[in-house]
């Protein structure tokens, strides 16, 4: 004990004499590099006033390198009425979503361009109900993913009681559709999905019905593809190939649209 | 005889026949309190937005109807009355008695 406290006070002057002129080379104070950024602003408790852009200035070297982490601090430091969904900042959770200097990306993905005299335009997914701010009312587009039934349907299990099992080469079908993480970027990119929401599945739940449909240990396939066929759940889809240039995650929710055409075809 | 109505307005409507159709789906005892509450909610909402101002009522139409298809699950029996609420309703009733 007493061991104990005589080096504590000699410990904490080592901590604190480790200041910058301490160091080899001095650090240098990073200079200032403000950044203005355009956030769309709209407030539900006050539905009569229109959406406007509120503009926020930050210096970019005390902030992280993506755009969420600019929101985090224009949240914590200027104005905590600022409204964004945000959860993993990783890319893993979706929940970040919103319309980047025109393109529809995660926040949390999306590197903040470092020219000072450009502004950086930030709106929700565009043709989306508004919530509050950046926030988007999805409910229609979960409720469309709830309709292609996104869970395996098998009546027969193993006898075993173990697990379906799978080839590799049957498992490799579903790469590229397995990893979306339904951030609703690529829906809410394309010109079709915007015109006929209500109807049109839009790519990221067609690709997810594609991901039931290929996929070998399920055998509903047929009433899979029966619900498709229609004029518009599918074949609203006019190969515009938004989203598949919009996905953060590098997928290709068109090429998924392309083979159940071509299986619809082939039926 | 009948109103003409616009496309907005009878969807206005159809959502407060809709709200006002909940309270016979649930628990006798919670009635009152459902049409109470359904009643004060519906008319301080409409009441505070000017007939005019179409995106208003759209977006009040779309919350109302986001909060209606909830009320409607089964699994919802029961809900909260406030004092403002008796308060609007004894005003109502007060307005209704007052000879003119």
């Amino acid at each position: 004990m007493s061991l104990l406290s005589r080096r504590l006070p000699r410990l904490a002057r080592q901590f604190s004499s480790s200041a910058a002129r301490c160091l080899a080379t001095p650090v240098a104070d990073k200079p200032v590099l403000n950044k203005e950024f355009k956030i769309y602003r709209w407030n539900p408790d006050e539905p009569a006033t229109k959406p406007t852009l509120q503009s926020y200035t930050i210096d970019l070297n005390q902030t992280g390198p993506m755009i969420l982490d600019a929101l985090i601090k224009i949240k914590n430091e200027v104005d905590p009425t600022l409204t964004f969904r945000r959860s993993c900042r990783e890319g893993i959770c979706g929940s970040c979503a919103m319309n980047i200097d025109g393109q529809n990306t995660l926040a949390c993905l999306c590197r903040i361009d470092r020219n000072e005299a450009k502004d950086t335009k930030i709106y929700p997914l565009p043709h989306m109900y508004v919530v509050k701010d950046l926030v988007p009312d999805l409910t229609l587009f979960y409720k469309q993913y709830k309709s292609i039934k996104p869970y395996l349907q098998n009546p027969n299990p193993p006898a075993d009681g173990t697990e379906f099992l799978q080839s590799p080469e049957d498992r490799k079908k579903l790469d590229g559709m397995y990893e979306c993480i339904l951030c609703a970027c690529c829906s809410t990119s394309c010109p079709s999905y915007w015109w006929n929401q209500d109807e049109y599945l839009g790519p990221a739940t067609l690709m997810q019905a594609y991901r039931w449909i290929a996929d070998s240990r399920d055998t509903h396939t047929a009433e899979r593809k029966e619900v498709l066929q229609n004029e518009m759940s599918l074949y609203r889809c006019h190969t515009i190939f938004n989203c598949s240039r919009t996905c953060p995650k590098g997928l290709n929710p068109a090429l998924a649209i392309a083979r159940i055409k071509m299986e619809l075809a082939a039926d | 005889m009948s109103v003409r109505r616009s496309g907005l307005q009878k969807d206005v409507l159809n959502l407060y026949r809709r709200a006002l159709r909940i309270p016979r789906t649930k628990p006798p005892p919670t009635r009152a309190k459902w049409d109470l509450m359904i009643r004060y909610t519906f008319r301080t909402k409409a009441a505070s937005a000017s007939p005019r101002a179409i995106s208003v009522i759209e977006h009040l139409l779309r919350t109302g109807t986001r909060q209606v298809s909830m009320y409607e699950d089964p699994s919802v029996k029961d809900c909260w009355v406030s004092a403002e609420m008796h308060e609007w309703e004894k005003a109502q009733r007060n307005k209704r008695t007052e000879p003119h």
